[in-house]
């Protein structure tokens, strides 16, 4: 755990740790998986009582946060629920209530937002497009008509779109990127639900087939929504790399209990130094990862301070990105190893830390996606 | 600088402590030369430097002993100030500016590891002799503690040291290595074996020995980039007497226990000392590298440039976190710890070889400063994986101290050296 933790945040992650175990812990994710199904809405507005969807609005807005800084309090179940590997829309919908808060309209904040905060809805963030291209607008072209934009293309890898009530989708307009939050039953949306390798989430691609939305949709300025994407790139690099960091843990933790339990050549397997000492380097890149988490949700939680805080949250976020993306599938790869035979099977959960630590490392941007984006950031 | 170690007093009040900053900054512009204005010290790294070199530095050192600036968290009986941690960091965030004595390796070993374990386990005569003089420059100590045919294998050595005749000292004979700046330096503090009928860790003993005393004899290596930074010592019953003994006779394991500690990083239990690492401060020196290799739009170079630049920021963030850790865990310093010195010997490499690729041929021919940097760091890269502990016994000492596994069964715990020196020769004949 975090040694910065404050004692609010500690407490705050034991509530939801309960939450997590009473609801869906990993022997009724697995019974969900089997059967083919989808978890209950009421999981949703469960976790929205205990404050998951809250702590990126401020208290003006129905929301507020435990410590002062809702972005770290956010990071605290992010890591959480990538511990237990829960499914559902948590991160793209604290990125439609941060940006709500930030540059909705008044019409959406009254409308849409308390829905959000107390889990009745759920919000897909729709971003990049079919091949992984996450910068923003790529996939979607918006087209003005009167009274509103007929929105053509397709985005990809849109984490559990089939369930969400909205659609916060970034497209090009001629006058430059526009964000429209949009009905997933609006005519023309269409939610392709993919099979894939991550069985506790679903990806899905989105169509848009001349999809027609009024003005009230579209979120921030016409054209102008750069900013936003970026500071929701910003958030989900974090969030998703808080997420991955909490698999990690479990994961690991499970290995090296493994490995001190199995015997093999008349010793636990943990004696040989073959296996002490990639099991030190799992650890060491597992305590760097939630080092890098931790200094850059503080760097995010910090960006609205100043243009030199906004440049160092934009870095911290794609480098601890793209450090744990990378960490967490060289750990899956050496925890593999050490499970040996059994962990080709079903029935050991070891698949799914794998699959979800894959997926994860490639969605909100790829580890070769955030190095480039840092260079181009440091004006490389 | 000598005063960053952790056995101050209780943080003080803030008034108080700026009251002292203040005198501090008064008196550090009367009496010291800027960084840029003063004349450089002494060169590191470029060869085995004469101890005439060092005076100027070491009358800087008094000059601020005599202030009462060196060893302000110090203990107050043997020469230091006895004021707090905080006091020290005030001082030493007022002094940045200035030009401190620069004392080179042996004065970073000197006010760093050694004092540090010496303050730990040493007599309160031994201390009261040779503390102040540490402080006011005029005793400087390097380690005796690695030998040719003892490296991860510390306690191994081979070097002796048997009493002598009139039953007042010792008389120590053997061969140390890799000591940084013996050249110089006035004391070394060496492990020697003082009883062989004992279990390797049992017999072992801590001596304060002259460097220019008789029978010592100092030889510069040569080093893979072709400097002299480090020297073999022989000893030839050097004599030591019964006053230099560090700690208790063949208790010598558990003062090398603190001294490994400190060098390993847990005596970097203060934020100041960690690298400051500003996520949008990529290394300057690499954009110049990558942009004089004509690569700048090169998407190979540009991912191999950021690969640098996150694990550079992941390291230092890192230390961070060790410091929360050494603060709120459980698990010993020791094993802690070794995570930053494992995760130095395991990236330096790593970012040596990426730097090379970035620059194309300019790491390989050079003309210009910047190839020979990157040629120079390239050589020095394995340097944390190798020295002051392996990367190997730092993984031993996580998975183990950190991670709860067994050790590897052994051949030498629990019985007595000469043995184990004699079942090792057996096992070479026979295979």
């Amino acid at each position: 755990m975090d040694p910065e933790l404050s004692p609010d945040q500690r407490l705050l992650r034991e509530t939801a740790e309960r939450f997590i175990e009473a609801s869906l812990p990993l022997a009724k994710l697995r019974e969900l998986i089997e059967a083919g199904g989808e978890v209950d809405p009421a999981y949703r507005r469960e976790a929205a009582e205990v404050g998951w969807f809250a702590f990126l609005a401020p208290e003006s807005l129905g929301g507020g946060s435990v410590s002062d800084a809702g972005v770290l309090d956010t990071v605290v179940l992010a890591e959480l629920r990538g511990r237990y590997l829960q499914p559902g829309s948590f991160i793209d919908t604290n990125l439609a209530v941060a940006t709500l808060s930030r540059e909705g309209s008044e019409e959406q904040q009254a409308k849409i937002l308390p829905d959000l905060i107390a889990g009745e809805a759920a919000v897909a963030w729709a971003v990049a497009d079919p091949s992984g291209d996450w910068s923003g607008p790529a996939g979607v072209h918006a087209q003005a008509v009167p009274g509103g934009y007929r929105l053509t293309g397709r985005k990809g890898l849109v984490v559990e779109a089939q369930s969400a009530q909205w659609l916060l989708l970034t497209a090009n307009t001629p006058e430059g990127p526009t964000q429209f939050l949009l009905p997933v039953s609006t005519p023309g949306v269409g939610v392709e639900e993919l099979r894939g390798l991550d069985l506790t989430r679903r990806l899905c691609e989105v169509h848009l087939d001349g999809a027609v939305v009024d003005g009230s949709a579209v979120l921030g300025r016409p054209g102008q929504a750069g900013a936003a994407v970026d500071a929701q790139i910003r958030l989900a690099a974090v969030l998703g790399a808080a997420e991955s960091a909490g698999a990690m843990q479990y994961l690991f933790d499970l290995t090296l209990q493994y490995c001190k339990d199995r015997v093999a050549f008349g010793r636990p397997i943990g004696s040989f130094q073959a296996i002490k000492h990639q099991l030190a380097d799992s650890s060491l890149a597992l305590e760097m990862s939630h080092a890098v988490v931790t200094a850059a949700a503080q760097a995010v939680a910090a960006q609205d301070r100043g243009d030199q805080e906004a440049a160092r949250a934009a870095h911290a976020a794609s480098l601890a990105n793209a450090f744990v993306s990378d960490a967490a599938i060289e750990l899956a790869h050496n925890c593999w190893q050490h499970f040996g035979g059994i962990s080709y099977t079903w029935e050991h959960d070891f698949h799914l830390y794998l699959r979800r630590l894959t997926v994860d490392a490639a969605l909100y941007g790829s580890p070769t996606w955030h190095r480039e984006r840092v260079c181009q950031l440091s004006g490389v | 600088m000598a005063s960053e170690t952790a056995f101050g007093r209780p943080d003080p009040d803030e008034p108080d402590l700026e009251e002292y900053r203040l005198r501090a900054r008064q008196w550090l512009a009367a009496n010291l030369q800027h960084r840029e204005a003063g004349p450089a010290g002494v060169v590191r790294g470029g060869g085995t430097h004469s101890a005439e070199e060092y005076l100027p530095e070491r009358a800087l050192q008094r000059k601020i002993y005599e202030a009462g600036y060196a060893g302000i968290n110090w203990p107050k009986e043997y020469g230091g100030q006895g004021l707090s941690d905080a006091h020290a960091r005030a001082f030493a965030r007022e002094a940045a500016p200035y030009r401190m004595p620069d004392l080179g390796h042996a004065g970073g070993t000197t006010y760093g590891p050694v004092s540090q374990t010496l303050l730990r386990h040493a007599s309160p005569d031994f201390l009261a002799r040779h503390v102040p003089r540490i402080l006011a420059g005029e005793e400087l100590f390097v380690q005796l503690f690695s030998e040719p045919d003892a490296g991860s294998d510390m306690a191994g050595i081979t070097t002796r040291a048997v009493r002598d005749d009139e039953g007042s000292g010792w008389l120590i004979t053997g061969s140390k290595v890799w000591t940084s700046g013996a050249s110089y330096a006035d004391y070394g503090l060496c492990l020697a074996r003082t009883n062989w009928d004992a279990p390797k860790h049992r017999g072992l003993t801590w001596f304060a020995v002259p460097m220019r005393g008789k029978g010592m004899s100092i030889r510069p290596v040569r080093e893979i980039t072709g400097a002299a930074e480090f020297c073999q010592e022989f000893l030839d019953e050097v004599w030591v007497s019964d006053d230099e003994v560090i700690g208790e006779v063949d208790q010598g394991w558990t003062v090398a226990q603190t001294m490994l500690l400190v060098e390993r990083g847990a005596g970097r239990d203060d934020p100041v000392n960690m690298p400051e690492t500003d996520p949008a401060g990529i290394d300057p020196f690499l954009v110049d590298l990558v942009r004089a290799a004509g690569r700048a739009q090169d998407p190979v170079a540009r991912q191999a440039l950021a690969r640098i630049h996150t694990a550079d920021w992941a390291r230092g963030q890192l230390g961070r976190r060790i410091t929360g850790l050494l603060r709120t865990s459980d698990k010993p310093a020791s094993g802690i710890a070794s995570y930053w010195k494992l995760a130095a010997g395991v990236y330096n490499p790593q970012r040596a070889r990426l730097m090379l690729e970035i620059g194309q041929g300019q790491p390989l021919v050079w003309r210009d400063d910047a190839g020979q940097r990157a040629a120079l760091e390239y050589l020095n890269s394995r340097v944390w994986s190798i020295a002051g502990g392996s990367n190997e016994m730092q993984r031993n000492a996580i998975s183990e101290r950190v991670l709860g596994l067994p050790r590897e069964p052994s051949f030498d715990r629990g019985r007595p050296f000469s043995e184990v020196q004699r079942s090792a020769r057996e096992w070479l004949e026979k295979n």
